[in-house]
C-alpha cells in the first residue's frame, strides 16, 4: 500500500505547465521531500508491507493456527524411535509420530484457548516445580575452592562438632523384679552408697543384675540412646561426674549411676572434614538460593485474606463481611 | 485410570546395638580428668565378644535408583539411605527425617533391571528430554506416576525389557558406582554395609523376588529377572560367583504373595523337587525373610486357626494388582517347615530349613521402622497423611496403610563387621522382628543343667553344651527330650515384653503338625486350665493420642523348656516367638498427629514381635 499523498507529491513537478508553475510551489514541495515526518510515515508504510507479506497466511489459515515442525524436530523424533526400537522408522510410523505431536499440540492449544490451564492444580504444582527447579540449579552451577570452603568451615565449625564421650557405671533397679518400687528403692540406695566409690561393692550389691554391662567406656551420647533408650542418654549427660547419682530411668528401668570420665566434645580440622563441608556447602548454597530466589518472588505480591473470624463473631447468623486484609511478604522460608 | 498402589518389591534393612548379653568385660578405664582435655582420642574400636552381641540392620531397602522407587518420585540415593541408617538427617520427600536409633548394618538391594538407569528421565538435557518419560517422571500427581510404574513392572511381568532402558553399558556403570558407595560407608567395628541387589522375578505377578547379599566385594554384574525368572538360574549365577572367590547368598521373600509358588513342592517346569534342587536351594539360600512392609510370611489364620497372635500384618494381593493371591499352601513359611520335613523323609535334604531374617522393602531410601517415626514408604502414593489416614481401598487391592512398619533383621555375631556378620547370616544365628529392636535368643541342648540360666556365665554354658538358633540337634540315645533355652530383651524405646513362644511343627509318617507353647511371660498370669494358654497380657494404648505406658510386661524375659511331646522318630523344627505388649501402629500414630481416628481398614494397635531362627531335630536313620 502506497499513501496517495506521495503520489501527487511525485507527479506534482511533472504535470504542471512549466508556466503556471510559480516557484514558491516548487520550493514548498522539495521542503515537504525534506520533511523527516514524510520520511518516517514512508518506511513505517514500507516496513508495515513487508511484515503483511510475510505473515500474509498459508492456505488461508491464520497464523495463530500454524503448527510449524522444524526439521529438527523431526531428526529428534526418529532419533528416539531408533534409539527405542533399533531400527529407523517406516514411513507410515514417522508420519503416526508426526500426527501425534501434532495432536498434542492442538489439544494443547485448543486448552489453552480455552483456558484450561488456569485453576489446574496439576498444571499449577508442574509450574511451580519447574521454577523452583531453575532457581536451584543456578546454585549447582559453582564449584567451590578449598580456601572458599575454608572460610566457610571456620563459620560453621559447630555443625561438624563431634560430641561429647561419657564413661559411666551403673546399678540396676529391675522392675520385673520390683515392680512399681523400682524407683523408690533406687532412691533409698542413693541414700546408702551417697559418698561411695565408684567400685565400691556395697553400691554393686545393692541393685540387680542388668541384662548387658555394668561399666560402659567412652560412648558417645547416641550410643548410649540406642542402648538405654533416647531419655536415659539425656538425663546422663546433665549427671555430675565423680559421684553416685540418680535414679534415671531408661528403657529397662530405673539406674544409680556414676559418670567417672568426660571427654568433651571437640571440632575436627578442615583437613579431615573436607569431603563432608563441601558437601554441606552445597546443600547451603542450594537452599540459600532457593531462598532467596523465592523471597524476591515473594515481594512483588500481596496476599488477601478474609477478615479474622473474631471480626464475623459480632454479627452472627451473618457471613463474614468481605473485608480484605493485606499479609505482608514473608521471609521466603516457605510458601503461605 | 488404575492407580497402582505401591508395592513392588522389597528391601531390608538392619539396625544394631552393640552389647550383647551377658557381656560384662567391659572394664573400667584409670579415671581421666574431667578438665582440660582438649583433643579427643580417637574412638577405640571395641574388642570382639565370642560370646556374641545383636546387631540389627535392614538386608532389602530401595533407594531412588530402583525403577519403580523413582517412578513414585523418590529421590534418594544409596549414599542416602546409608547415612540415614547411621544416625543422619536425610532428605526425604521434602521433608528431613532421622531414626531415633540408628542401625548397624544395612544392605541397600536395588532392583538390578534398569538398575539406576530410569533416574536419566528426569534429566532435561538428558537422553529422554524430549520422550514422554520425561513428562511422566516429571509429574507431580501420583496417579500419573502410577502409570509410569505400571509399564516398568508391567515389562517385567512380561519379562520383555524396555529396550530404552536396556543399554548393557549403563548398567555396568552404573552398577559400578553403587557397588562403590556400599564400600564407601563401610566402618568396620562401628557399621557395616553390604553390597546387593534385588532379582525381581515374578512370573505373571507371582513374587519369586529374592536379595542377592555379598559377603564383602562385590560382582562385575548383578543378575536380573530379564536373564532368567526361575531360581535355578540365579542360584547358578551365585555359585558361579562363589567359584571366583566371591561369597553371596540370595534372601527370598514374600511368600506370602507368591500365590503358592515360593515354597511349592514343584520347580518352575513343574517337576517334582529333586535331592539335587534341595541341597542347591539350601546351599544358595541359608534365610527366608519372615515380615517386612507388605506383610509376614510366617502364618496365617486360615493356616494356624489355633494361633490367636496369627492375625498380624497381612497383606493379601498379588504385588501391583487387586488380584487376591492364593496361600493356601506354598506361601507361609511355618507350613513350608512341615512341608520340607516331609519331603526330607522321601529326599533325604530339606528344601526348607530356612533360618529368619527380617526387612523393610521400603521404596523411600530409608529404613524407617520405628511406628512413631515412620515416614512412609512409597514416595508419593503414601506421602500425604491425610490421604493415607482416610483412604480405606486403592484400585490396587490394599489401602496404602496396609503396609506394616517394616522389620529387620537381627543377628548374633563377634562384631559388627562384614566378615562377623555375614559368616552369622550364613549359619543362620539371627532373628527377624517387625521392626521392633527386641534382642531374641534361643539355644537347645541334651544335657542342660537344671536352673542353667541363674548362671551368670549361662550363655558360655548354652554353647558349650547345645546349639544357638539356625543349629542342629544330632540324635541322642535314650529318647530323652531336649531343653530349650530362650531370652529376650526389649528394645528400649519400645514396649514391654508380653511372652516367649515355642513353635513346634512334627512330623511323622507324612503328616505334619503344628503347636505353639507359652514358655516364659510377664506378671503372674496362670495359663487356662483348658486350653493351656496363657491370657492375653492387657492394652495399655490410649489410640486417641496414640500413647501407651510401659506398666505391663517385661524389660526381660528368660526361660527353660522341655518338649513335653518329644517323639525321637518324628522330625521337628522349633523356633521362638517374642511378643511386645501392644502399642499404637504407625498408622495410629499419623492418625493421632491429624487428629483423625485411625484408618478402619487395620489394626490400631498390635503386638511388635520378633521370631529366631529354628532349631531342627532330625531322627536317626533306621
Amino acid at each position: 500500500m502506497k499513501g496517495s499523498s506521495i503520489e501527487i507529491a511525485a507527479q506534482a513537478p511533472e504535470s504542471i505547465p512549466e508556466a503556471v508553475c510559480k516557484p514558491s510551489l516548487w520550493v514548498t514541495i522539495k521542503r515537504w521531500l525534506r520533511e523527516p515526518l514524510l520520511h518516517f510515515l514512508v518506511i513505517g508504510a514500507l516496513l508495515f508491507g513487508i511484515y503483511s507479506w510475510m505473515n500474509r497466511g498459508r492456505m488461508g489459515i491464520e497464523p495463530s493456527k500454524q503448527i510449524a515442525i522444524t526439521l529438527d524436530d523431526l531428526r529428534i523424533m526418529d532419533g528416539y524411535f531408533e534409539s527405542q526400537w533399533h531400527r529407523p522408522p517406516t514411513p507410515a510410523e514417522f508420519q503416526a509420530m508426526v500426527e501425534d505431536k501434532v495432536r498434542e499440540e492442538v489439544l494443547y492449544r485448543e486448552g489453552l484457548a480455552m483456558g484450561l490451564d488456569k485453576d489446574d492444580t496439576i498444571v499449577k504444582r508442574r509450574m511451580a516445580q519447574k521454577v523452583q527447579f531453575l532457581a536451584e540449579d543456578v546454585a549447582a552451577a559453582h564449584e567451590p575452592s578449598t580456601a572458599e570452603l575454608k572460610a566457610w568451615f571456620d563459620k560453621n565449625q559447630e555443625k561438624f562438632a563431634l560430641p561429647s564421650r561419657y564413661s559411666f557405671r551403673h546399678i540396676y533397679f529391675s522392675p520385673d523384679k520390683r515392680g512399681k518400687n523400682a524407683q523408690a528403692d533406687a532412691a533409698q540406695a542413693l541414700t546408702r552408697i551417697t559418698g561411695q566409690p565408684e567400685d565400691s561393692k556395697l553400691a554393686a550389691s545393692s541393685g540387680d543384675n542388668f541384662m548387658f554391662q555394668d561399666y560402659y567406656g567412652d560412648r558417645a551420647p547416641s550410643a548410649i540412646a540406642k542402648e538405654f533408650g533416647p531419655q536415659f542418654a539425656v538425663a546422663l549427660e546433665r549427671l555430675k561426674p565423680g559421684s553416685w547419682q540418680g535414679p534415671v530411668e531408661s528403657g529397662y528401668g530405673w539406674h544409680l549411676v556414676f559418670v567417672d570420665t568426660v571427654i568433651p566434645g571437640r571440632i575436627p580440622a578442615f583437613e579431615e572434614m573436607e569431603p563432608d563441608v563441601k558437601t554441606a556447602w552445597l546443600a547451603e548454597q542450594k537452599s540459600t538460593a532457593w531462598q532467596k530466589a523465592y523471597a524476591d518472588m515473594r515481594a512483588k505480591y500481596a496476599v488477601l485474606l478474609p477478615a479474622a473470624p473474631s471480626d464475623a463473631a459480632q454479627t452472627p447468623g451473618t457471613p463474614p463481611p468481605p473485608v480484605k486484609k493485606q499479609v505482608p511478604s514473608n521471609s521466603g522460608e516457605a510458601p503461605l | 485410570m488404575k492407580r497402582v498402589f505401591c508395592a513392588a518389591f522389597v528391601f531390608s534393612l538392619i539396625l544394631v546395638l552393640q552389647i550383647g548379653c551377658n557381656n560384662k568385660r567391659e572394664s573400667a578405664k584409670a579415671p581421666e580428668s574431667t578438665g582440660g582435655a582438649t583433643t579427643q582420642p580417637a574412638e577405640t574400636r571395641p574388642a570382639p565378644n565370642p560370646l556374641k552381641n545383636a546387631y540389627f540392620g535392614d538386608l532389602h531397602l530401595h533407594s531412588g535408583y530402583s525403577m519403580d522407587a523413582f517412578a513414585f518420585g523418590t529421590r534418594t540415593t544409596p549414599e542416602d539411605s546409608y547415612k540415614y541408617a547411621m544416625g543422619e538427617t536425610v532428605e526425604y520427600m521434602g521433608k528431613p527425617q532421622k531414626r531415633i536409633a540408628p542401625l548397624d548394618f544395612l544392605a541397600v538391594t536395588d532392583h538390578a533391571e534398569y538398575l539406576g538407569v530410569v533416574r536419566d528421565t528426569i534429566d532435561p538435557n538428558g537422553p529422554f528430554a524430549k520422550s514422554e518419560w520425561y513428562s511422566v517422571m516429571t509429574n507431580p500427581d501420583p496417579k500419573v506416576s502410577g502409570v509410569a510404574f505400571k509399564k516398568l513392572i508391567g515389562s517385567l511381568v512380561v519379562n520383555k525389557p524396555l529396550p530404552e532402558f536396556s543399554d548393557p553399558k549403563m548398567l555396568r556403570s552404573t552398577w559400578e558406582k553403587y557397588a562403590a558407595i556400599s564400600d564407601k560407608y563401610y566402618k568396620p567395628g562401628k557399621f557395616t554395609t553390604f553390597v546387593g541387589f534385588e532379582w525381581t522375578s515374578a512370573p505373571q505377578f507371582q513374587n519369586l523376588h529374592r536379595c542377592v547379599i555379598f559377603a564383602d566385594k562385590g560382582p562385575a554384574m548383578p543378575y536380573t529377572a530379564f536373564d532368567s525368572l526361575d531360581p535355578e538360574d540365579l542360584w547358578r549365577y551365585l555359585e558361579a560367583q562363589r567359584k571366583q572367590g566371591l561369597d553371596v547368598i540370595a534372601v527370598p521373600h514374600n511368600g506370602n504373595v507368591s500365590n503358592g509358588l515360593m515354597f511349592s513342592t514343584r520347580d518352575m517346569s513343574g517337576k517334582p523337587l529333586t535331592r539335587d534342587y534341595a541341597e542347591r536351594r539350601m546351599a544358595n539360600e541359608p534365610l527366608v525373610e519372615i515380615i517386612q512392609g507388605k506383610g509376614q510370611s510366617d502364618t496365617s489364620p486360615m493356616i494356624s486357626p489355633s494361633d490367636e497372635f496369627a492375625n498380624f500384618e497381612l497383606f493379601t494381593y498379588l504385588i501391583g494388582t487387586d488380584i487376591k493371591a492364593k496361600s493356601s499352601t506354598g506361601s507361609y513359611l511355618r507350613q513350608a517347615y512341615g512341608v520340607g520335613q516331609e519331603l526330607q523323609a522321601k529326599l533325604g535334604v530339606n528344601p526348607f530349613k530356612y533360618g529368619i531374617e527380617a526387612g523393610t522393602d521400603f521404596h523411600s531410601g530409608i529404613s524407617s521402622t520405628e511406628p512413631s517415626n515412620y515416614a512412609g514408604s512409597h514416595g508419593n502414593q503414601d506421602s500425604d497423611p491425610k490421604t493415607v489416614i482416610t483412604a480405606t481401598t486403592s484400585v490396587s487391592g490394599e489401602p496404602p496403610t496396609g503396609i506394616g512398619s517394616g522389620g529387620l533383621t537381627g543377628v548374633w555375631a563377634e562384631e559388627n563387621t562384614r566378615e562377623s556378620i555375614f559368616s552369622a547370616l550364613k549359619r543362620k544365628e539371627t532373628f527377624g522382628t517387625s521392626g521392633t529392636r527386641i534382642k531374641a535368643r534361643m539355644f537347645a541342648g541334651w544335657g542342660y543343667p537344671k536352673d542353667m540360666t541363674k548362671q551368670a556365665d549361662w550363655v558360655k554354658a548354652a554353647y558349650a553344651g547345645g546349639v544357638p538358633q539356625g543349629g542342629d540337634l544330632t540324635p541322642q540315645a535314650g529318647g530323652v527330650a531336649p531343653t530349650f533355652v530362650v531370652h529376650a530383651i526389649k528394645d528400649p524405646d519400645s514396649g514391654n515384653l508380653d511372652r516367649v513362644q515355642i513353635i513346634k511343627i512334627a512330623t511323622k509318617n507324612g503328616k505334619s503338625k503344628e503347636t505353639v507353647y507359652d514358655v516364659v511371660w510377664s506378671g503372674d498370669r496362670k495359663p487356662d486350665a483348658k486350653t493351656g494358654k496363657v491370657p492375653a497380657v492387657g492394652n495399655t494404648v490410649d489410640i486417641k493420642t496414640a500413647s501407651y505406658t510401659n506398666s505391663i510386661g517385661a524389660a526381660e524375659l528368660i526361660g527353660e523348656w522341655t518338649d513335653p511331646s518329644f517323639d525321637p522318630q518324628a522330625h521337628a523344627t522349633y523356633y521362638a516367638r517374642v511378643l511386645e505388649i501392644p502399642t499404637p501402629r504407625w498408622s495410629t500414630y499419623w492418625a493421632a498427629k491429624l487428629n483423625l481416628p485411625p484408618n478402619p481398614t487395620v489394626a490400631a494397635t498390635v503386638q511388635q514381635r520378633a521370631w529366631t531362627s529354628p532349631i531342627w531335630y532330625t531322627p536317626a536313620q533306621p
